[in-house]
């Protein structure tokens, strides 16, 4: 198992994507500590899955938009499980709406927890990590931060601010032995993206995806244990796009 | 730990984090005007002392050293030029400043060096083993 001894922190972890990360880090032998906001049960649930399969994990209640929850969540981390080596800023939310009917506070609810959350936890991490030069972090981003779809603005524009912030501080933390790096899912069937699949089961999306299919949330945290691990101990500051090639296309790539 | 082996972890450390040689990381270099150290760099200093020798020093506190607890309107004058009694004390934590010289406050920092450095972790070193 690659991950034997280290102690990860993932940020919304007890459901969608988070969840697949949480169960994906225990399974290679990382100590999970698994944050939620608004679903304790579902926290409590992935906590004990992972502890009945033998690993170890805590569940640890926080939201990542107010710094002071992401330091006790930091704290409760280390305290809790020995140590802090892996943090996985996933939390994240969505309020779609056209530009022209969305209100103010949607895009900033939406900033303040996606961009917000990894802010707080990143800053929250560092004088732990930097103390230890030893610290990898791992952005759950999206392929709308670095395009654009109709909708979502306000949560495009957050992802673009993770990406932006991710190469930022992959670039102040690599001195400090910190690693920083992004994964970029496309078209995830989870709960967040429920709206988006709802017309037609999601036809006219995968359409226009080359591999035919949406990712899998194990594919996604598949490739956060790759960062997370020692496969992947030259890489920071990049930005893994995890979506079946969907962001990679032309328009839809051919004649319509 | 020793003061020597105090000195000995803060050459390291400034060696470490800015890539110089230990000739160039001499006692009397200063960080910033001879090695060229900026807010990164003393941050990855401070960060590798903390380290090596287990003193927390925060970047802030090196200005709070050089100064001493001396209100800012006592150390300096309405020019920024430091007072006479800012040089008395500078004299205990930077003597190899020039008695009577005409330095800002501003600039002060600039002249601190690697031994005024290790002098302070030293001292905070033996504070916190007294302690």
């Amino acid at each position: 198992m690659s991950l034997e001894g280290r102690v990860a922190l993932v940020t919304g972890g007890s459901r969608g994507i988070g969840r697949a990360i949480s169960e994906a880090l225990a399974a290679e032998g990382a100590a999970v500590a698994v944050n939620y906001r608004a679903t304790k049960s579902g926290a409590v649930e992935v906590v004990k899955g992972i502890t009945d399969a033998g690993g170890k994990a805590v569940a640890v209640p926080g939201d990542v938009a107010e710094y002071a929850d992401a330091e006790t969540m930091i704290k409760q981390t280390v305290d809790e499980l020995g140590g802090l080596h892996i943090l996985v800023n996933n939390a994240g939310i969505s309020r779609d709406a056209l530009i022209f009917n969305m209100e103010p506070n949607d895009w900033l609810d939406v900033m303040r927890v996606n961009f917000g959350g990894v802010f707080n936890c990143t800053k929250a991490a560092l004088n732990h990590f930097m103390g230890e030069r030893d610290g990898v972090i791992i952005n759950v981003s999206s392929v709308m931060g670095e395009r654009g779809w109709v909708g979502e603005s306000n949560y495009a524009a957050s992802k673009g601010a993770i990406n932006s912030f991710t190469r930022c501080s992959a670039v102040e933390l690599a001195r400090f032995g910190v690693r920083v790096n992004a994964v970029l899912p496309g078209f995830a069937p989870t709960e967040l993206v429920a709206g988006l699949i709802d017309k037609d089961g999601g036809k006219g999306i995968l359409r226009q995806i080359p591999m035919r299919c949406f990712a899998q949330v194990e594919e996604v945290a598949n490739t956060v244990v790759f960062l997370a691990g020692p496969g992947a101990t030259y890489m920071t500051g990049a930005l893994l796009t995890v979506d079946g090639g969907a962001s990679t296309v032309l328009g839809v790539g051919a004649p319509l | 730990m020793s003061t020597t082996d105090v000195h000995k972890a803060v050459q390291e450390a400034v060696v470490g984090a800015l890539g110089v040689s230990e000739d160039e990381a001499s006692p009397d270099a200063t960080l910033m005007d001879d090695l060229g150290a900026e807010s990164i760099d003393l941050l990855d200093i401070l960060f590798r002392i903390e380290r090596s020798t287990g003193v927390k020093i925060a970047a802030s506190d090196l200005g709070d050293y050089i100064q001493g607890g001396i209100p800012d309107d006592r150390f300096s004058d309405d020019n920024g030029i430091i007072s006479a009694e800012g040089l008395e004390h500078l004299k205990t934590v930077m003597p190899q400043l020039d008695e009577g010289a005409s330095l800002e406050a501003e600039h002060v920092i600039q002249h601190f060096t690697v031994q005024n450095l290790g002098d302070m972790v030293a001292q905070r070193a033996a504070a916190g083993a007294g302690a």
